[in-house]
């Protein structure tokens, strides 16, 4: 290398950003968790409309056996959709949050 | 070395949708893509730090396509080049932005102001590809496969241009190969 080389080079170094910049990482990673988002939001809306898609037609059959159904497991499935509910809400804490860990 | 294979683990994790592995990525490449891009925008700071938060957006959508062991900067680098060739095309972007941000622009302490303004008056001159390739290769150490790798371009080219704009930029700057 010359020293024009170094010459050119110590010149380009006044362009230099900093070698850490936390507020451009985080104004990146906050693109990156809203595009994120947004699939995660297209994805449910998809299969939501993929699912109501493919209910509408079965329905009619669907109804009955339902209705029949939750006569005698409405207890257990009530029970089930809390402790589903406690295991979002703990946010997959909840061997920590029952002291089982 | 080490380095590389810190960045192959970290693209291994944001490859399995690890955030805060990205967000790592991001804290390191990102001095490198902003100069880079700082250059090849011809001293457009605000174009090239909003082309620099578009590459790293694009570069997690991407992250699963990066082969193993090669090498983040380059890939990155050769993301920006292609966000910056687009930038290019499409003509009507804010230009009040860039005055603001110019004038808030830090002024180097090395080197003299005025020798600056001449380099940054020579790289803006430069055609756009040749721009790319003095600006990683003679300022930001790329060797000249990385910058064929990351531009897109022959082997070959890359060379030429480098000589060719590294030429350009000592006249602008009345320096020689021999200056002291």
């Amino acid at each position: 290398m010359t020293q024009a080389d170094d010459r050119l080079k110590a010149l380009f170094a006044g362009d230099e950003p900093p070698a850490r910049d936390p507020a451009f990482s985080m104004a990146v990673m906050e693109k990156v968790m809203r595009r994120r988002f947004q699939e995660d939001l297209a994805i449910l809306c998809g299969v939501s409309l993929a699912g109501g898609a493919v209910l509408w037609p079965l329905w009619p059959v669907l109804q009955p056996a339902l209705v029949t159904l939750s006569e005698g497991f409405a207890p257990a499935l009530g029970a089930a959709a809390l402790a589903a509910c406690a295991l979002v809400m703990l946010g997959g804490r909840a061997r920590t949050a029952l002291g089982l860990s | 070395m080490m380095l590389a294979s810190l960045d192959e683990s970290l693209v291994a994790e944001a490859q399995a949708g690890s955030p805060q592995a990205f967000s790592r990525l991001v804290d390191r490449h990102q001095q490198a893509v902003r100069a880079f891009l700082r250059r090849a925008c011809g001293g457009d700071w605000a174009l090239a730090d909003d082309l620099a938060q578009e590459t790293f957006l694009t570069a997690w959508t991407r992250i699963g396509r990066l082969q193993t062991g090669a090498s983040v900067r380059a890939w990155l680098c050769g993301i920006g080049y292609n966000k910056h060739l687009t930038a290019r095309r499409s003509a009507g972007r804010d230009r009040a932005r860039e005055a603001l941000y110019e004038a808030e622009r830090p002024v180097g302490s090395s080197a003299s102001n005025e020798d600056r303004m001449a380099l940054e008056a020579a790289m803006a001159d430069l055609p756009a590809e040749q721009r790319a390739c003095v600006a990683l290769c003679l300022a930001a150490d790329f060797s000249h496969a990385e910058a064929s790798e990351a531009l897109g371009l022959p082997l070959g080219t890359v060379k030429s241009h480098i000589s060719r704009g590294r030429a350009r930029l000592l006249q602008a700057l009345e320096l020689s190969d021999d200056a002291s």
